[in-house]
């Protein structure tokens, strides 16, 4: 995560200046609210999450220290370990399909004609409350819906049940895949802009087919954007929360078939499902098992990606 | 080709014999460049390009034509025109699925808390982005750490803390969470903003005597508004559409946000029959104000987004 921040504050000399001097004065009110807010709203709620973790706690009453217990307990039902499958399904799946996508888009659109509109169209879904595509998913795949419809004409008589328990979790990472692929497509074509397109003369006179010129040229010139995307989707992905609670919505019970939790699904149903008593200790178990999941995954990717950067 | 390099100049079609002849090479016309952008693979994806774009626009067109129609019309033919403008979807939305009562609270929470996430975290990412000490270089990591902590961690935590002071259920609570939570992004954005500002200005107005303090709301904030603005239109958007938190904290309808209210809306059909209709008008409620700002701020957006990747 540290090296995210790649670029250095312009160096001072040894000697600090009087104007530099008198900046550091204003340390305190200028950087002082952001660090309250932030160490109060997020770091202090994190490490409380850690403390709860380790007690039984229904959310009033005395908590019962438990130590590290509530973790082998969350780890060995079987509707964590569904759920935590699901969000690496997402992660891995999801995310190596969104990333082919966009690269092959970026292959397409580099000098396409109406560059700006497609690509605003396509990232637009971003800007779209995921519960919209859950909703309309609902609407578009229900028995009497659009797409049985469409079929109908077609001989299809008896069309798949798509809302079924088995089918709702493949229709969920279609889904993901069709509205997050806009978005990384946005940012990969930021760093393609940016390579001088002398370089894609000097492919194509090489005799760079599209595949070459992706690999030799555009892959290793932007790969800094790819780590930062691949880095940004693993942190986004083990949030995914909405899509899938509207589906238990237009499934009728409320919650989701469990066929298709994801962790932070199962954190939330645990702590506040309203239907069992509250288990706030096995709740933030799961969360913190996934942060440390997402923290190892992160650093091993950052290490993996590790390249020397490409001055041009 | 604009301005081809000697190098370049010398591999012109007519005296290609330097580089390695590939096998497809004599038996098209135009440029080597301009025929590796005419092959038949990129062709379909240009099409398959087209046929997304032509698609996303005809969904977004096909939910508010929905929108004004009944639900039987809906069902019996989802690909029908409106006959007569159904505005009682909207009006029933607004009323039963209580959205009127739930887009005020959005717009309130939305703004409030982006506005003031810009204003404590400019000042922030100034100091950060600008003076280098090991306390910077720190508290600079300490912020991005925060980027990879996933919501569902600190919701429990959270909810027990603002229930203990009475901010439960409360859109103040909300607005609170929303400005922590916005910290690390906003602050990681904004100092990678601030390092692209040239450091001469504000040597100058430090040498003509301008305090420190004079010199960024002075010099540097009007410099920064571009980047201050993209930082809060992203931040207009995740908290728009921000789910989690506001059904952990929120309990009484009276308080939900739109995503909240929709959630609602869509459960509540599963039980008394659904009112597609309203649906759609509930969707458009939650989408259409997204859109009407896209279309006025798309290209600070997505140049904004890539301010703090890498290079």
């Amino acid at each position: 995560m540290t090296a995210l921040l790649s670029q250095r504050p312009v160096r001072r000399p040894r000697g600090v200046s009087l104007i530099e001097a008198q900046k550091r004065k204003l340390f305190l009110p200028l950087v002082g609210p952001a660090f309250l807010f932030y160490t109060l709203l997020v770091v202090v709620p994190s490490a409380a999450a850690l403390w709860i973790s380790f007690h039984r706690w229904p959310g009033a009453g005395p908590m019962e220290f438990v130590g590290l217990r509530n973790y082998p307990r969350v780890a060995k039902d079987p509707l964590f370990q569904q759920a935590f499958l699901n969000t690496m399904l997402i992660l891995v799946v999801v995310g190596v399909t969104i990333f082919v996508l966009a690269f092959a888009m970026s292959l397409v659109l580099r000098n396409m004609w109406g560059k700006g509109t497609v690509r605003a169209v396509i990232f637009f879904p971003h800007l779209v409350n995921a519960l919209v595509f859950g909703a309309l998913a609902g609407f578009i795949f229900n028995p009497g819906g659009l797409v049985n419809t469409l079929l109908r004409p077609f001989g299809v008589t008896e069309p798949p049940a798509w809302l079924a328990q088995d089918n709702i979790f493949v229709l969920i990472m279609v889904t993901l895949v069709l509205t997050h692929t806009g978005y990384f497509t946005t940012i990969l074509m930021a760093g393609v802009d940016r390579i001088p397109p002398d370089y894609f003369e000097v492919a194509s006179l090489a005799g760079c087919n599209a595949i070459q010129r992706l690999r030799y040229v555009i892959i290793p010139l932007t790969w800094e954007v790819f780590a930062t995307c691949a880095v940004l989707w693993t942190i986004s992905s083990v949030k995914i929360f909405e899509l899938i609670w509207v589906f238990g919505g237009s499934s009728g019970v409320g919650i989701p078939p469990t066929s298709s939790w994801t962790a932070a699904v199962y954190t939330y149903v645990t702590a506040f499902s309203g239907q069992s008593v509250p288990a706030y200790g096995a709740a933030t178990a799961s969360a913190i098992i996934s942060l440390v999941t997402v923290s190892i995954i992160v650093l091993l990717m950052r290490r993996i990606m590790r390249r020397d950067a490409i001055q041009y | 080709m604009t301005s081809p390099t000697p190098a370049l100049a010398a591999a012109e079609p007519g005296t290609v014999r330097q580089s390695p002849p590939p096998p497809r090479r004599r038996r098209s016309r135009g440029s080597p460049a301009s025929r590796a952008e005419r092959n038949p693979l990129r062709m379909v994806l240009v099409g398959v390009l087209w046929l997304a774009v032509a698609l996303g626009i005809a969904l977004l067109f096909w939910i508010i034509v929905q929108s004004l129609r009944d639900t039987r019309s809906i069902l019996a033919e989802p690909f029908g025109m409106p006959t007569s403008l159904e505005f009682e979807n909207w009006s029933r939305a607004w009323t039963v699925g209580d959205f009127g009562r739930a887009a005020w609270n959005s717009a309130w929470v939305t703004l409030v808390s982006s506005g003031l996430t810009v204003v404590v975290a400019a000042p922030a990412a100034y100091y950060l982005g600008r003076v280098d000490t090991p306390v910077t270089r720190f508290l600079s990591n300490y912020f991005v750490l925060g980027l990879g902590i996933p919501a569902q961690v600190i919701m429990i935590p959270l909810f027990v803390m603002l229930s203990r002071l009475y901010l439960t259920n409360s859109l103040i609570g909300l607005n609170l969470v929303y400005i922590g939570i916005s910290m690390p992004f906003t602050v990681f954005l904004l100092i990678s903003f601030f390092r692209t500002l040239p450091v001469e200005l504000e040597e100058a107005a430090a040498i003509d005597g301008t305090s420190p303090l004079g010199t960024m709301m002075r010099i540097i904030m009007p410099l920064a508004k571009g980047g201050i603005m993209t930082a809060f239109i992203l931040q207009v958007i995740s908290h728009w559409n921000e789910t989690l938190m506001a059904m952990t904290l929120l309990s009484s309808t009276d308080k939900y946000t739109l995503p909240v209210a929709l959630i609602g809306f869509v459960q509540q059909q599963t039980y008394s029959g659904a009112d597609w209709g309203g649906l759609f008008a509930g969707i458009c409620i939650v989408v259409l104000p997204m859109l009407i700002m896209f279309l006025f701020v798309s290209r600070r957006l997505t140049e904004g987004l890539t301010v703090g990747m890498g290079k």
